[in-house]
């Protein structure tokens, strides 16, 4: 699977999911993801709850969400919980505490048991 | 004389001691707060081992207990196992079977009533309480989401704050804490009232003090609120806003209410018994434990302790 294949799948877990429309009804937020190992940017938006996600840069973003291409898929697909490489320091998460909370709980939410 | 010390990760601002008769016995209690510094409680808790006959974790949860399923928040079991002689408690053990009790008796006695709108600001780590206000009628919404995370997403059953709780907490027990609570100096700054629409639509508001304090409003008026670990100051606080009724859930000393960590331990003190084992709930029953109710404005009834 490719990062954007996760995050494609992702973005359906979440528009789809009645749950998670309503909590992220006033999140409106640009995500950038940056592979550190190739370097190809991806990205996800998020406008009053309906996500998208696509590659490339995204104008001024709110987050960036560094690590390695295959942590990063592997996050985004359920595969592994954003804690394991955060508490590794194996994925590097800059913006607001709330908001890097909001997205643990969203793949929490998608992807837990 | 028993000697039990709540080692806290809370402002060392609360810190305070006191006396406390349970079980027949008398117990000196003390709180120590370090002000969010996880190595300095570890290193306190290595200090105290094997001279204090019990040590209460303050301001951490060890465990969350959601309908019979026990979450251990990984910060707070490396606290506990820097003890090796004396036993060491966080209050989960009184959470699940006293405040269940303390929230029957209230509606029995007509303090509360069923129907009453009741926000309990967190219930995943005081999950008996919202299972007693859901079961005897009340309309719940825990504030789990909302104050820890800041998402305005109100739960409104316990049956998906189980669902919840299993999906994030087996994750989420694995972070620092301080990610997921208030802990240090962020339990006395200023009171930011950004909720104030899920305490304008309750009757009742319950559940961790620390959250309540951070989240006030302007005004309350009228409102009960459920929590412990109060002090002189937090009473006056809660008075100026024109709550109407105050119950904490622990005993009120020295006009304090401890945390149920701090009474959790003084009962392991006395009875030589830990939560969990078998005669735990006949000592918690036998210790005739009461909670404190205080009208803090005009009531018929006037001041019910």
């Amino acid at each position: 699977m490719t990062l954007l294949e996760a995050l494609e799948k992702f973005v359906s877990e979440c528009n789809q999911n009645q749950r998670l429309r309503e909590m992220n009804r006033d999140w409106t937020r640009r995500i950038q993801l940056e592979p550190e190992d190739t370097g190809d940017l991806h990205y996800l938006v998020s406008d009053a709850g309906l996500v998208s996600a696509g590659r490339g840069p995204v104008e001024n973003p709110d987050m960036l969400i560094q690590a390695k291409e295959a942590i990063l898929t592997a996050v985004f697909s359920g595969q592994m919980t954003p804690t394991e490489p955060y508490n590794a320091g194996e994925l590097l998460v800059k913006g607001h505490q709330d908001d890097i909370m909001r997205l643990d709980i969203l793949s929490l939410l998608i992807w837990g048991e | 004389m028993k000697t039990v010390v709540s080692v806290s990760l809370g402002s060392r601002t609360r810190d305070h001691e006191a006396t406390l008769s349970l079980l027949g016995e008398t117990v000196r209690l003390r709180r120590q707060g370090t002000d969010g510094d996880l190595d300095r409680a570890a290193a306190l808790i290595r200090s105290l081992d094997g001279g204090v006959d019990a040590i209460g974790l303050g301001g951490i949860d060890r465990y969350l207990v959601v309908r019979g399923r026990r979450y251990e928040i990984q910060d707070a079991a490396r606290l506990a196992e820097s003890a090796k002689l004396t036993p060491v408690v966080d209050g989960s053990g009184l959470k699940d079977t006293w405040e269940r009790s303390l929230i029957e008796s209230l509606h029995r006695e007509g303090a509360i009533a069923a129907g009453q709108r009741v926000l309990m600001v967190s219930s995943m780590d005081r999950f008996g309480m919202a299972e007693a206000f859901e079961r005897l009628g009340y309309s719940l919404v825990a504030g789990d989401l909302i104050f820890a995370s800041h998402i305005h997403y109100p739960i409104r059953t316990t049956a998906e704050l189980e669902e919840l709780a299993a999906k994030l907490l087996p994750s989420w027990v694995k972070l620092p804490f301080h990610q997921l609570y208030p802990v240090g100096e962020a339990q006395v700054a200023d009171a930011d009232p950004k909720f104030r629409e899920y305490f304008d639509a309750a009757d009742i508001i319950a559940g961790d003090f620390h959250y309540i304090r951070r989240y006030l409003p302007d005004a309350l008026a009228g409102k009960v609120v459920i929590t412990n670990t109060t002090t002189p100051e937090d009473v006056a606080l809660l008075q100026a806003r024109g709550v109407s009724l105050l119950v904490t859930t622990t005993p009120v000393v020295d006009g304090r209410s401890f945390g149920t960590n701090v009474i959790e331990a003084a009962l392991v003190a006395v009875s030589g018994v830990l939560p969990g084992e078998p005669d735990w709930p006949e000592v918690v029953a036998r210790a005739g434990l009461q909670g404190t109710k205080r009208w803090l404005s005009a009531h018929p009834q006037g001041e019910i302790s």
